[in-house]
């Protein structure tokens, strides 16, 4: 068992005096591909926030055992100004990291790196075309060379597969299968029918973390965990998603 | 015609041709900031706000710009405090400390006794009144600038459009967006003095507008929201002399016939472009 990237022990957060998060228990460990699932509000993106150490805790601890791990980031699209001008090139160069503060300009090798991810992506075309032109899987695959770039150790995807078609989705499941092997992955997901099978562990949030170490969410389980799940079918594949919990 | 050349002989319009120049440069790169990350309100917060220091300064009988870049400042900090904050809504917070501003402004130019300073000038600017050592203010923020921008492109551009993001990649977001909005602060309240309070925001935002319809990148939009700026201020610059009306006024009524025709040639061509 190779040593935890992050962990979270009984932390309390949200905005404000009003708590969004309560008791959260969490390790990542630098294999772990975990899938966050969880309804609308649930906190999914502010446990993210808190795992970057964007959002402050209330209460309990955030722990680095080895110092804080190279992440990469993919927000939520509805966190990205498509208007803003900025093209796809500058887009993925804002993923690394310069070396001198006081002058934050990027190496020749950087910038190298940075042109030969976007071929291998396919978007060498669309490199200097400003991001408000790509389509929805583009852009995605634009944020995802961004979060690529800098080789992070730790992989957050706050829903990748909104707005883009099954095709796409289908592909980047792929590619995280392939990215698994080098680092750790925590996606968040507001349906997780369609990757259940490629992921590791399963996390719900809905006010507070239910950890299911298995990708499998039987009824017997969920019950274990005091977590229901609903199974809907909309689309050719019937999946789950979480039920409001009991509980709250 | 002669009679159009003969003017750029007398120091005054070449003051201010000068002055029209440097601050199209000037309003071309923070202008590039305010349009891209859409706090053009912000702008006007603090354009207004400044007002107030002015009148301050008349009162307490010491530099008026020095009055308008404290209280330009301190709303510019104030606003992105509030906005990190969140406690309060930003927009009702800058529309506070711009009515504010005006109003602290007329009571205290109103209270200054004995002397009643042209209002005129500060409210749409006085081009044509601009001295050597303003001119030098003006170019010494204008060098400041190209540097601050030309070092800092990365990390200005990268906390405008993803703040978050950036923190995660150990730039100090937090130190950049107050460095901005301290600049934002400063360089308006230098070009107030060309082009008045009314009309300061428009030349930190049409020339920009102009830009973005030929590009979206960001470095591109700089130089030539510089080259519109230049071109519509000059040419307004000119057109007052001939047509004698306001300067300031002049300026602003080009920057947007410019900006309209050129609109205008863009979408016509996209049509024609379509239609093939
Ligand atoms: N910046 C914020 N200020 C105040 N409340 C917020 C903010 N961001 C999120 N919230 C609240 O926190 C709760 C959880 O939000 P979020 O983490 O975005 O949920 P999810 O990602 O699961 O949809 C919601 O009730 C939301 O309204
Ligand atoms: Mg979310």
């Amino acid at each position: 068992m190779s040593k935890a990237l992050v962990i979270l022990e009984g932390v309390r957060t949200g905005y404000f005096s009003e708590t969004v998060l309560r008791d959260v228990d969490l390790q990542i460990c630098p294999d772990d591909f975990i899938g966050v699932i969880g309804p609308n509000g649930g906190g999914k993106t502010t446990l993210i926030k808190v795992i970057l150490g964007l959002q402050p805790v209330f209460s309990g601890k955030v722990r680095f055992p080895g110092g804080r791990p190279k992440t990469g980031y993919l927000p939520q699209v509805s966190q990205i100004d498509k208007n803003f001008p900025i093209t796809v090139k500058e887009l993925v160069n804002s993923g690394l990291k310069s070396k001198n503060p006081w002058f934050p300009h990027l190496s020749f090798r950087q910038l190298t790196r940075v042109k030969e991810m976007l071929d291998e992506a396919g978007l060498k075309a669309l490199s200097s075309k400003p991001i408000g032109e790509l389509s929805g899987g583009q852009l995605q695959k634009a944020l995802l060379c961004r979060a690529l770039i800098d080789r992070p150790e730790l992989l957050i995807l706050d829903e990748p597969n909104t707005h883009v078609d099954k095709q796409f989705e289908q592909e980047l499941f792929g590619w995280l299968k392939e990215l698994n092997k080098e680092m750790a992955i925590l996606l968040v997901s507001h349906d997780i029918g369609t990757i259940s099978p490629m992921i590791k562990t399963i996390a719900c949030v809905n006010g507070t973390l239910h950890y299911h170490p298995s990708n499998q969410l039987s009824e017997e389980v969920l019950k274990v965990y005091n977590c229901p799940v609903d199974v809907i079918a909309h689309g050719p594949i019937p999946h789950r998603v979480l039920k409001t919990h009991g509980h709250e | 015609m002669s009679d159009l050349f003969s003017i750029f002989e007398y120091q005054f319009f070449q003051n201010a041709l000068a002055a029209a120049i440097l601050t199209s440069v000037l309003a071309a790169m923070v202008g590039t900031y305010i349009v891209s990350r859409k706090i053009v309100f912000i702008g006007g917060g603090i354009t207004h706000a400044s007002f107030g220091g002015i009148g301050l300064a008349f009162y307490m009988g010491i530099n008026p710009l020095v009055g308008a870049a404290i209280f330009g400042i301190l709303t510019a900090v104030g606003i992105e405090w509030i906005s990190e904050k969140g406690k309060i809504r930003e927009d009702s917070a800058i529309a506070i400390l711009w009515s504010l501003g005006m109003a602290m402004g007329i009571i205290f130019v109103f209270m200054t006794p004995g002397y009643t300073p042209n209002l005129m000038s500060f409210l749409f600017g006085d081009i044509l009144s601009v001295g050597a050592l303003e001119l030098y203010l003006l170019l010494a923020f204008c060098l400041l600038m190209i540097i601050v921008f030309a070092v800092f492109f990365r990390p200005i551009l990268y906390t405008a459009f993803d703040p978050e993001f950036a923190r995660t990649k150990g730039i100090p977001v937090a130190g950049f967006r107050y460095l901005m909005s301290v600049i934002m602060a400063l360089a308006i309240v230098i070009s107030i003095r060309t082009i008045g309070i009314i009309l300061v925001l428009s030349i930190f935002t049409i020339p920009q507008i102009t830009a973005m319809t030929f590009t979206r990148n960001f470095a591109r939009i700089m130089p030539l929201a510089a080259i519109w700026g230049i071109t519509g201020s000059v040419a307004g610059l000119l057109a007052a002399y001939l047509l004698d009306i306001p300067p300031g006024a002049a300026i602003i009524f080009f920057l947007t016939i410019q900006f309209l025709v050129i609109k205008m040639i863009m979408i016509i061509k996209t049509h024609l472009q379509r239609q093939q």
